[in-house]
């Protein structure tokens, strides 16, 4: 199976790259999960966690208000205004 | 110690002291390059993102409008231009080639009949403006380096809402960004570029126009458009900022080896004259001695 290659930035820094099997993101109207193969989108981005899901199934989340997303043959960028780190990450 | 001589000891103490000075601010910059530089590539992937994001919805969705991406805006003749300049001197022709730019801009858009409006970041730009009494409608100034995003949300947000207005005594119809593109800390060109009305994809560099997918969008084309065109006027302008205060410092830090070399040349230049005054002063002492030992020994005394 391809992997997902995530772009994930805020308007000042990368927050993360790299290869990841799935992200799910707070879209506008609901939670949107990212596979491989999915069909190009564009995205708004309402209040909640991005949470970006390796290959090992290891999971990087941050919290995030607002922003995009864009997906095109498994590149996926998510542009946001700030990105904090949950909590129980710490 | 002659009179000639301590002029040019007292010369050489200040071109001395000045070049210490200079020396100094060449530094300063120097490390600043490196930060600034480090700041303009973070926002780079954002920017890339978001114009990337907007020119693939202008080019498949014709079936909404947003205001900024109206061609034909002409409501009152009124055009806004954001100069960005510095707020200290001592830069070389950073400042007054962003006014110059400016300045031409804005005559030609005068020719058009319109009018203009000048938004300006920085000391330089606000006081050339001021002392011809030409006010601006507003300034940033003087601005902080560290908040440059907090500054450009800040300016994007004031822009936004004048481009935005019913109100004809505030509406503005087009919106030109002037600052300075960062090449490299070699190469730094003041530039001008529109922003509002957009031109639907922008090649940048006159690269190669980029080709994007058939999107889906999400909830639909006109709410991810209203979502993401401010945030494309607020990244552009602070990728500005930042590319403009890189581009200060790189300008500074070659106005200031120019003149620490300068201070060097004058301190030989003294120096050299210095060396010259107080051997002439010496050859005429002993031309003097001598002169006075012949004179006796013409005289016939024997006796001192």
């Amino acid at each position: 199976m391809s992997a997902l290659e995530v772009t994930f930035v805020t308007s000042g820094r990368t927050v993360w790259s790299g290869q990841a099997a799935q992200v799910v993101v707070p879209a506008a109207d609901g939670s949107m999960g990212i596979l491989p193969q999915m069909q190009p989108t564009l995205a708004v981005l309402g209040d909640g966690q991005v949470r970006i899901i390796d290959a090992d199934g290891s999971v990087a989340e941050r919290t995030v208000h607002g922003g995009f997303v864009s997906v095109d043959s498994d590149r996926v960028t998510i542009g946001v205004d700030d990105a904090e780190l949950l909590e129980s990450d710490h | 110690m002659g009179a000639q001589q301590r002029e040019y000891k007292k010369r050489i103490k200040s071109a001395q002291g000045m070049k210490k000075i200079f020396k100094a601010q060449e530094m300063i910059a120097a490390t600043r390059i490196a930060k600034a530089h480090a700041r303009v590539l973070a926002t780079t992937p954002y920017a890339d993102a978001i114009s990337q994001a907007i020119g693939a919805v202008a080019m498949h969705s014709t079936d909404f409008a947003h205001p900024f991406l109206e061609q034909d805006r002409a409501q009152t003749g009124r055009v806004a231009i954001l100069l960005i300049t510095s707020d200290r001197g001592m830069a070389g022709s950073y400042s007054p080639n962003a006014i110059r730019e400016a300045e031409e801009l804005g005559n030609s858009l005068r020719d058009e009949g319109k009018t203009v409006d000048m938004y300006i970041v920085g000391r330089k730009g606000d006081s050339y403006y001021r002392f011809r009494n030409r006010p601006s409608v507003k300034t940033w100034t003087p601005y902080k380096e560290e908040e440059l995003a907090l500054l450009g949300h800040e300016i994007a947000e004031t822009l936004t809402e004048v481009l935005l207005s019913e109100d004809p005594a505030v509406h503005v119809d087009e919106l030109y960004l002037v600052g300075t593109r960062f090449k490299s800390r070699f190469q730094q060109f003041a530039r001008v570029s529109r922003l509002v009305p957009m031109g639907i994809v922008e090649a940048e560099d006159g690269g190669e126009k980029p080709t994007f997918p058939l999107y889906e969008f999400t909830p639909d084309a006109e709410s991810v458009m209203g979502e993401l065109i401010p945030r494309y006027v607020e990244s552009r302008i602070v990728n500005t900022l930042m590319q403009s205060i890189a581009s200060e410092h790189a300008s500074r830090q070659r106005a200031m080896q120019t003149a620490t070399d300068n201070a060097q040349t004058q301190i030989d230049k003294f120096t050299r004259l210095a060396n010259t005054a107080r051997q002439a002063e010496i050859t005429q002492e002993i031309t003097e001695i001598v002169g006075g030992a012949d004179a006796l020994s013409g005289s016939g005394r024997t006796e001192r």
